[in-house]
């Protein structure tokens, strides 16, 4: 913050009058210190709790994660130095890091290790890392560096799942003495920021934790403040009362883009916008479910709510991950939906009735795009009943099979991996996706098992394809994030959207 | 007078409880009939719905809704409103927590409110019969016609990012650190001794404060103009001025007296709609206060939340009533005697 601006100023003569010390000195010494505008408080700070992607880059500052992705995602050592999947992902050997240490100055070892993967699921924490960590038979410490995860079935992304959401190790001595309620209010990790203050729903202060294992952050404090409106957020940017913020509208960005100062960007990432859709009910026909993908001109919505930058896709995965298939296309065809339709005897005239469900703010634009889905749709004769839901509700709908025949999601992955795309979306057992099907669900619990990693993304890749063909999900867009700064900020783009506190850097 | 002012207020705080009862049970049994499955909800996505039957069960989710009630108000007496269920935190905590920062933020715009309610109420009277009456009174429907939220966008952008002259994000710069000792930021940043922290928290509280404060002052102001007509066509305003006093003191020394009760009667029951106007101007202004907890509780349909909060509403405007009436009685020398 070079500049010095008016409310400094004002400021700076009020605190004077005050006789306080000067907001001026601090404002030149800002070049340790960042304030970043981020859309969500953290669920809690547990960080093994509740599967949240938007906190993900919170809590990878406070706590770190067995393995890391860089930032073309591809799995790296973090606090694992060396790790083994056995042939059939039966069991993983690990070797944790001898350097690292929890903000208290507790040394970690396996027995943390042990304690988050496996302990704290078994004594019955309601825990989201529950669930991806369910296979987990037992964790065999062998040293305090040396460890065997033992699985009851294969696990073969269990390394990616060592970077996924929830997996941070937490400290298993401390969290067992002080208790989980004071944990949580005073949590502590081995992460390169120690928790310095936090106010719920307003901000979170990190300071540079010195004894950090790897490379320390350049910058010494950063302040999130939690600003949900985002066009309070765009305000905060515009008026410097924070250094950087994302998930601003698209409009914004270009706008802001032009202002001197400033550096805007719209970065594609590893989540998709589709169309989740039931087997059942008006879709059990496959014609009418092929004719509704193709009736979807998804360059069209990319264009009118993301400026463009939203690359339509074909299927369940992002360019540059491993299940994405570059020469396959599903294309936008309203003349060949209508014939689709046609065939069992559907048309403009004799619209066939669907449920089409949708958030309102979920994820930026979701209802406008439902909208003009259901326009798409009324053209070639499908004729949708819009409602809307609510996020909290989603499963609830879904596990009670209420959901409607189609539903506006978006699915993040960050780990970039086609279990973790098609894998759950279309796996009839979780609770995901209204897509309950058995034969597409067969093919995708098979590959669940399937150990050798090649194998498993050909298999994956020609499931996508299959599904894309038979109707079973209808991707549209790869979402994007938004990120607006001072140009001097630096920070270093993930293909997954993270704004790690940790990368930014004066320049 | 003191014995007529602690009647009232025993009196008040009697009929609280059944008032609290009231509002707790109609609060409970609405939620409840609510389509949400609080035990679903409270649990990962990938819970069976074994596993969800028996949360319901420990939740008490599967007794009749009286003796779930009973329960919940048994547990609540005892100070346990239960757990939130999207912030894993005991929700009194959380309302506690949140609480002094509402409160603050709705005293201060309560002031402003009162002082430009009643300037302005002064003004708009004292320019009755005049070409400038029209023009005043325009102004105060225009003021009255702007709901806060709006306020709240108009002053971040006017103050906030044209003229950046006041910030608009959070309670406190982001390089100072946070006092807390009870919670209110003022006063806690006095007792820590630290001016530089008063006045960060100060400058943060302005834009939002005026928000909901101008959002609140046009209803004095037109109310006090109001009675202030009401009480000038009382025998002894006549008989004030046939004794040769000025204008300015009837109006400052007699009228004003007379015409404040009926608008403190109104700001006191305005006061419960300035405080749920902290909602939205929270959200706006990333204010960390219950309103803000609000918001996030019902988008999450957290029941047991949202449920301390509602209640935590109610206690709050029927002390601000109390309050009020009490004023009211020590004001009104006729109401002392009954």
């Amino acid at each position: 913050m070079s500049k010095l601006q008016r409310r400094t100023f004002l400021q700076a003569a009020a605190a004077a009058a005050l006789g306080a010390g000067s907001p001026i000195v601090s404002a030149l010494a800002a070049n340790d210190s960042a304030t970043i505008g981020w859309p969500n408080d953290v669920p809690s700070w547990d960080p093994n709790q509740r599967f949240t992607p938007d906190a993900q880059p919170l809590f990878k500052a406070v706590f770190d994660q067995p393995l890391d992705q860089d930032p073309q995602l591809k799995l790296i050592p973090h606090l694992i130095k060396n790790w083994t999947l056995a042939p059939d992902a039966m069991s993983m050997a690990v070797e944790l890091r001898d350097d690292v240490t929890f903000h208290n100055g507790d040394k970690m070892t396996t027995d943390d290790f042990r304690y988050t993967f496996f302990e704290r699921i078994k004594s019955g924490v309601k825990l989201d890392t529950a669930n991806s960590w369910k296979k987990v038979e037992d964790i065999v410490v062998e040293s305090p560096t040396k460890a065997t995860m033992k699985f009851n079935s294969p696990a073969p992304t269990a390394p990616q799942w060592m970077a996924f959401l929830g997996s941070f190790v937490v400290p298993k001595k401390y969290i067992e003495g002080q208790g989980l309620d004071n944990f949580l209010k005073k949590p502590i990790g081995t992460g390169p920021y120690k928790l310095a203050e936090y106010e719920l729903n307003s901000r979170i202060v990190l300071e540079r934790y010195d004894n950090y294992w790897g490379p320390k952050p350049k910058i010494a404090r950063v302040t999130i403040e939690i600003i949900k409106d985002p066009s309070a957020r765009v305000a905060a940017i515009q008026s410097g009362q924070v250094d950087c913020t994302v998930n601003i509208p698209v409009r914004e960005v270009d706008r802001l883009g032009k202002e001197s100062g400033f550096a805007a960007e719209i970065n594609p990432i590893t989540r998709v916008i589709l169309l989740q859709v039931r087997a059942d009910l008006a879709f059990a026909d496959e014609n009418v479910r092929l004719a509704a993908h193709h009736a979807i001109d998804k360059a069209a919505l990319s264009k009118a709510f993301y400026g463009g930058a939203a690359v339509p896709l074909s299927v369940l995965a992002t360019p540059g991950t491993p299940g994405y298939l570059p020469d396959f296309s599903f294309k936008y065809d309203p003349s060949l939906a209508k014939d689709l339709l046609a065939k069992s005897k559907f048309g403009p005239a004799n619209p066939v009735k669907i449920g089409f469900a949708t958030t309102n703010g979920q994820f930026p634009s979701d209802y406008d795009i439902a909208r003009a889905i259901v326009q798409m749709w009324k053209k070639v004769g499908i004729e949708a009943d819009l409602q809307v839901i609510e996020y909290a509700k989603y499963f609830e709908l879904n596990r009670a099979a209420k959901l409607p025949e189609a539903t506006l999601y978006s699915w993040d992955n960050a780990t970039g991996d086609p279990e973790i795309f098609s894998g759950y979306q279309l796996n009839p057992k979780m609770p995901f996706s209204p897509w309950k099907d058995q034969d597409i669900g067969n093919r995708v619990l098979a590959l669940f098992g399937v150990a050798d990693y090649n194998k498993r993304i050909a298999g994956y890749r020609d499931l996508e394809r299959y599904a894309v063909q038979n109707g079973a999900t209808m991707p549209l867009l790869q979402s994007v994030v938004t990120v607006v700064r001072k140009r001097n900020l630096k920070y270093t783009k993930y293909g997954n959207g993270w704004l790690l506190p940790q990368t930014l850097q004066w320049s | 007078m003191i014995a007529t002012v602690a009647k009232l207020i025993a009196f008040r705080l009697l009929a609280a409880v059944p008032i609290l009862l009231a509002v707790s049970a109609l609060l409970f049994c609405a939620l409840r009939l609510l389509p949400v499955d609080p035990a679903a909800m409270s649990l990962p996505p990938t819970a069976t719905i074994a596993e969800i039957d028996a949360q319901r069960h420990a939740m008490g989710l599967d007794r009749p809704l009286p003796e779930q009630y009973l329960i919940w108000l048994d547990a609540a007496l005892h100070g346990n409103f239960g757990r939130s269920i999207a912030l894993h935190s005991q929700a009194g905590s959380l309302v506690a927590a949140t609480l002094p920062v509402t409160i603050e933020l709705a005293l201060a715009a309560m002031v402003i409110a009162g002082i430009l309610g009643f300037g302005g109420g002064l003004l708009l009277f004292h320019l009755r019969g005049t070409v400038l009456e029209t023009v005043a009174d325009l102004g105060s429907i225009l003021l009255l016609s702007i709901p806060e939220f709006l306020w709240g966008l108009i002053l971040l952008f006017v103050f906030g990012v044209v003229l950046d002259l006041l910030p608009f994000t959070g309670q406190i710069s982001p390089n100072l650190p946070l006092p807390d000792i009870t919670g209110f930021l003022l006063i806690d940043s006095l007792l820590a001794g630290r001016p530089d922290v008063f006045f960060s928290a100060l400058e943060h509280l302005i834009l939002p404060a005026f928000a909901l404060g101008l959002a609140f002052s046009p209803t004095i102001m037109r109310v006090l103009r109001s009675s202030l007509f009401d009480v000038y066509h009382e025998d002894y305003i006549q008989q004030a001025r046939l004794r040769g006093v000025s204008e300015r003191r009837i109006l400052l020394r007699h009228a004003l007296k007379n015409a404040v009760l009926p608008t403190l009667t109104l700001a006191g029951v305005q006061f419960g709609i300035l405080f749920s106007g902290t909602l939205l101007i929270e959200v706006i202004y990333s204010y960390p206060g219950m309103g803000n907890l609000m918001v996030d509780a019902v988008r999450n349909a957290d029941l047991p939340l949202i449920q301390a909060i509602g209640l935590t509403y109610c206690i709050v405007v029927l002390l601000i009533n109390t309050l009020v009436d009490s004023l009211y009685v020590v004001l009104n020398p006729k109401l002392r005697t009954q």
